[in-house]
Formats: structure tokens, C-alpha cells, sequence
């Protein structure tokens, strides 16, 4: 793991833990088993890991949608008890609200939030900054349902950043678009994200994912997940230079680290295959 | 049948029926039976003189009154039940153990509380409207995607924000569901309730088209009018249910 200092991590794991009680014939399970994990400012982290790894349960606790049965959550060393808007996240299933335009969808948070809401000039002038940042700034009138898959993603993507969030937490946001859709919107998000900016400019972003190109791709670090319990089996530092492009797919280098991901966790993506 | 034609296609089973009632009728030994033709008779007096629409738009304004009650409770107290798992379960039992009596069966105390006239009237009809609308509403509430809910909270979006911006619209199908429904009720029970307290013609009746209903029965013996009645309750039935239908388009058009 890379040696920082002594800087403070931005998000910060401490021996996490999650267990499901037992419920009439099945067993109580442990979904996430005494994890540790520093996460910095300005870092991209993927969680990879077969199916019941965890990692989805990892991203609702940082999110604080899901309580830990053990360990402490923390961002900026305050403790994560509930959600907040300083902590965006993008869900696999976008999650827009079907009744609102897409304009109104990336709107909704700096209208309704509890705290600092944004008058109506300024936030129309944000929305249409983000909606032109993802490429929808002609369909802000639509609804979601009028939308394809790669589009409603880009909109689920500006909603969260337009509410500005120190930290973006992404779930499996790829996983239902289509293989060509899916490198695009890769890129994208580096672009979106900003690769040429500084730590400290740039947001903290964690990303699920099943797809171990798609981790090497975009990350900074790699987080290899087991299962049964789930835990951490190894963290990587991806050392491929910014910014990325299409090339870097083709580079040895990103081949070798998708190779040693994979020798990491085949064993148990085939156990997780066999278990349905 | 060609396109021109077409809006006739509706029309045709009630048009044979009719046939088969005006065939039936005359064919029939009892002198008073209604046939086709003497209730369009009785129900173009009754519309000519006024008696007809009065007496629907009273039992009519006695049920928009009783639903309005009804649903402004039943949209707070469902919304709470079904989004707040704590209030929900404390109030299940009461509410699954009012919801089997019959509107009807509160007519004695209606009457012992409120008299004979609308207020009783309306009573009965706010209790019939009442669980149809909040079952449907707890049921809509709790079936809203809870990523939905999750994705406003991760917005930095309050819960009781969250209950009105997001999760009383994604329960919108069920609400109206429960209008529907409530509304139907509220219609059945107001005639129920009218001829209950109907016993009384003229002046310091209740009013009303099932009270108009009692009249034809126990004072004019006129079997026509009672089926006009009939007929009147169920075409008014009809356009309500249209009118909320037409109401739920326009309140949601990204449902079409």
C-alpha cells in the first residue's frame, strides 16, 4: 500500500464489519469481515471483488445508508453516522426519479436539501453546467424513462455532482450499459473527473465494480475483495500515467496489472459462478 | 365493422340487453313490471321538472365533501404509516379491525351524533372513502423503490422532505388506485345511507338521490323511477371514476 505521511485520509475504515442476523432457516452471514482501508483525498479507488464479496455493502455504509455491526466510519475523522450531501453517490440502477424531468432530476438536490439550498438563478445556471459536462444539455426536458441506458447514467452522474459532493461514491454505475457504451462513459469520467487537476482540486471518487479492466482503467488504487466472509485480499497501485486514454487499454503494463487482479480472485469468482 | 363505425362497438351489449329487457318485460304477466320505454318516460319527467339532477348534485356534493375529509386523513395518517415502519405496525391492528364494518353499520351512532342531514350523511361517506384510500396508500408508499428514497438522502435531502418529494409522488399509482376505489365506496354507501334516513318525504328530509330512491318506494310506488335511479347512480359512477382517471393523466405525464 503507498506510504503518505501523515496526512489525514479523507475517508478512513476502521476494522468495519457486517453481519446479517440469522433469519428463520438461513444463517446469520457475515457480509464484510474486519476491513481497514485509508482512503485520500483527491483518490480514485476501485473495489473489485466476485459477486458477495461485500463491496456493495462497503459503498452503502461509506454512503451511511447501511449501519456497520462493528468498526467506525469516518470522513475527515467525523464519524459517518447518516447520509449527506457532502457524500454523492451514483447507483447501478440510476435511481432517477421517474416523475421529474432530467433537468429537475440533476436540480433535485440543491432545491431540497436540508441544509445550504440554492436559489433558482444560480441553480439553474449549475444544472446547466453539469448537464452540458455530461453531454445532455438537449434533453433536459425529457424524463428519464424517454432516455437511453448510456444517457441515463450521464444524468444520474450530473445530479450527483451538481449537489457538489466532496466525495462520489459509485456503484456498479456501468454494469447495464452495453460493452461500447461502457468504455465511453469510462473516458468520460476520467474527463469529468478531471485527471489533469491536482489532489486537492479533484474529488474523492470510490467505484465498484466487476470489472477489472474497467478498476485498472480508472484508478488510482485497486481494491481486491474475497468472499465468504468478505474482506480486503490485497490493495494495488495502479502506476499508469494521467491522462489516460483509449492507448493506455492496449499498454503491457495495464495487461499485467488486469492479469495479477485476476490471478488474485479467480479462485473465488469460479466458486462464485458455481454458487448461482 | 368499418373505422367510421367503430364508436358503436361500446354501445352494442348495452343496446341488445335493452332489446332483451323491453322483450322480457312485455312478455312478462305483472302489469307494474318497468320496461324500457316507461323508464325513459319516467326519467325524461323527473330530468324536465329538476328532481332528478337536484337530488344528485345534493348526494354528489355530500360525497365530494366525504372524500375530501377522508382523503386529506387517509393521505396523512397512510404517508406516515407506510413510510415510518414504527407507526405503521402500532396502528395495523386498529385499522384491519375497523376496516370490516360496513359504513352502514355507523348509521345509528351517525344519526345519534349528527342528526338526520348532511353532516350524518357525510360521516358515513368520509368512513367509506377512508380504508379503501389508505390501504392503497400504505401499500403505494411502501412499494416506492427505496433506491429512490436513498438517492434524495445521499442528496443531503431531510426524511420528511424525502416523504413528500419523492415518496408520496413514486406512490401516485396507488393513491389514485385509492381514489378510485374510495370514491366508489363513498358513492355506494351515500345511497345506502339516504334511504336509511330516507323514511321521512318532504320537508326536513334528508334529500338526496337515495332518499328520492325511498320515496318511489314506500310513498309513490313507482317501480320506473327507482330503475331510473339505478341507472343515473351508475352513469354518474362512470364519470367520476373518468374525471379522477382524466386527473391522474395530467397529473402524471410521465406515466403515458
Amino acid at each position: 500500500m503507498e506510504v503518505r505521511g501523515c496526512v489525514t485520509p479523507k475517508i478512513c475504515l476502521r476494522e468495519v464489519r457486517k453481519q446479517y442476523p440469522a433469519r428463520g432457516v438461513a444463517e446469520a452471514t457475515t457480509a464484510l469481515a474486519d476491513m481497514s482501508l485509508d482512503i485520500f483525498q483527491g483518490e480514485f479507488v476501485c473495489i473489485v471483488g466476485p459477486s458477495g464479496c461485500g463491496k456493495s455493502t462497503v459503498l452503502n455504509m461509506i454512503a451511511g445508508l447501511v449501519e456497520p455491526t462493528g468498526g467506525a466510519i469516518t470522513l475527515d475523522g467525523e464519524p459517518v453516522l447518516a447520509p449527506g450531501a457532502e457524500r454523492g453517490v451514483v447507483f447501478q440502477d440510476y435511481a432517477l426519479f421517474p416523475w421529474k424531468t432530467v433537468r429537475e432530476n440533476v436540480e433535485f438536490g440543491l432545491r431540497y436539501r436540508s441544509k445550504g439550498r440554492v436559489p433558482k438563478p444560480e441553480r439553474e445556471r449549475r444544472v446547466q453546467h453539469y448537464l452540458d459536462l455530461v453531454g445532455l444539455g438537449g434533453v433536459g426536458r425529457k424524463y428519464p424513462h424517454e432516455l437511453s441506458g448510456g444517457m441515463r447514467q450521464r444524468c444520474a452522474l450530473a445530479r450527483a455532482l451538481a449537489n457538489d459532493p466532496q466525495v462520489l461514491l459509485m456503484d456498479e454505475p456501468l454494469a447495464a450499459l452495453d460493452a461500447q457504451t461502457r468504455l465511453v462513459l469510462q473516458e468520460e469520467l476520467l474527463r469529468i473527473w478531471g485527471e489533469e487537476k491536482s489532489p486537492e482540486e479533484r474529488r474523492t471518487v470510490v467505484f465498484i465494480t466487476h470489472g477489472i479492466d474497467e478498476a485498472v482503467f480508472l484508478a488510482d488504487r485497486v481494491v481486491v475483495m474475497t468472499r465468504h466472509p468478505g474482506r480486503i485480499k490485497n490493495v494495488l497501485s495502479v502506476d499508469l500515467p494521467r491522462p489516460r486514454g483509449g492507448a493506455v487499454r492496449t499498454a503491457s503494463r495495464f495487461q499485467t496489472l488486469c492479469d495479477e487482479i485476476w490471478q488474485m480472485i479467480r479462485d473465488d469468482a469460479y466458486a462464485a459462478v458455481a454458487d448461482g | 365493422m368499418t373505422a367510421r363505425l367503430s364508436w358503436l362497438r361500446p354501445a352494442a351489449v348495452p343496446v341488445l340487453l335493452i332489446l332483451l329487457w323491453q322483450v322480457a318485460a312485455a312478455g312478462s304477466a305483472h302489469g307494474r313490471a318497468p320496461t324500457p320505454l316507461h323508464v325513459a318516460q319516467a326519467a325524461w319527467r323527473l330530468c324536465a321538472t329538476g328532481e332528478l339532477p337536484f337530488a344528485l348534485g345534493l348526494s354528489l356534493s355530500r360525497v365530494f365533501a366525504g372524500f375530501v375529509c377522508a382523503a386529506a386523513i387517509a393521505l396523512l395518517i397512510g404517508a406516515l404509516m407506510g413510510y415510518f415502519r414504527d407507526v405503521g405496525r402500532n396502528l395495523d391492528p386498529l385499522v384491519e379491525s375497523f376496516r370490516p364494518i360496513a359504513p352502514i353499520a355507523f348509521l345509528p351512532l351517525a344519526i345519534l351524533w349528527f342528526g338526520t342531514g348532511t353532516p350524518a350523511a357525510v360521516f358515513i361517506v368520509a368512513y367509506a372513502a377512508f380504508f379503501p384510500m389508505l390501504i392503497n396508500i400504505v401499500h403505494g408508499v411502501r412499494s416506492v423503490d427505496p433506491r429512490l428514497a436513498d438517492a434524495a438522502r445521499t442528496l443531503g435531502v431531510g426524511r420528511l422532505r424525502t416523504l413528500r418529494s419523492v415518496v408520496l409522488p413514486g406512490a401516485l399509482p396507488s393513491i389514485f388506485l385509492g381514489m378510485r376505489l374510495g370514491l366508489g365506496g363513498a358513492w355506494t354507501s351515500i345511497i345506502a345511507a339516504e334511504l336509511a334516513v330516507g323514511a321521512k318525504a318532504g320537508a326536513g328530509s334528508s334529500g338526496g338521490i337515495g332518499q328520492m330512491m325511498f320515496v318511489f318506494y314506500a310513498y309513490r310506488v313507482e317501480l320506473n323511477g327507482i330503475v331510473v335511479c339505478m341507472i343515473a347512480v351508475g352513469l354518474v359512477a362512470l364519470a367520476v371514476d373518468k374525471g379522477v382517471r382524466a386527473l391522474q393523466r395530467m397529473m402524471m405525464p410521465w406515466a403515458i
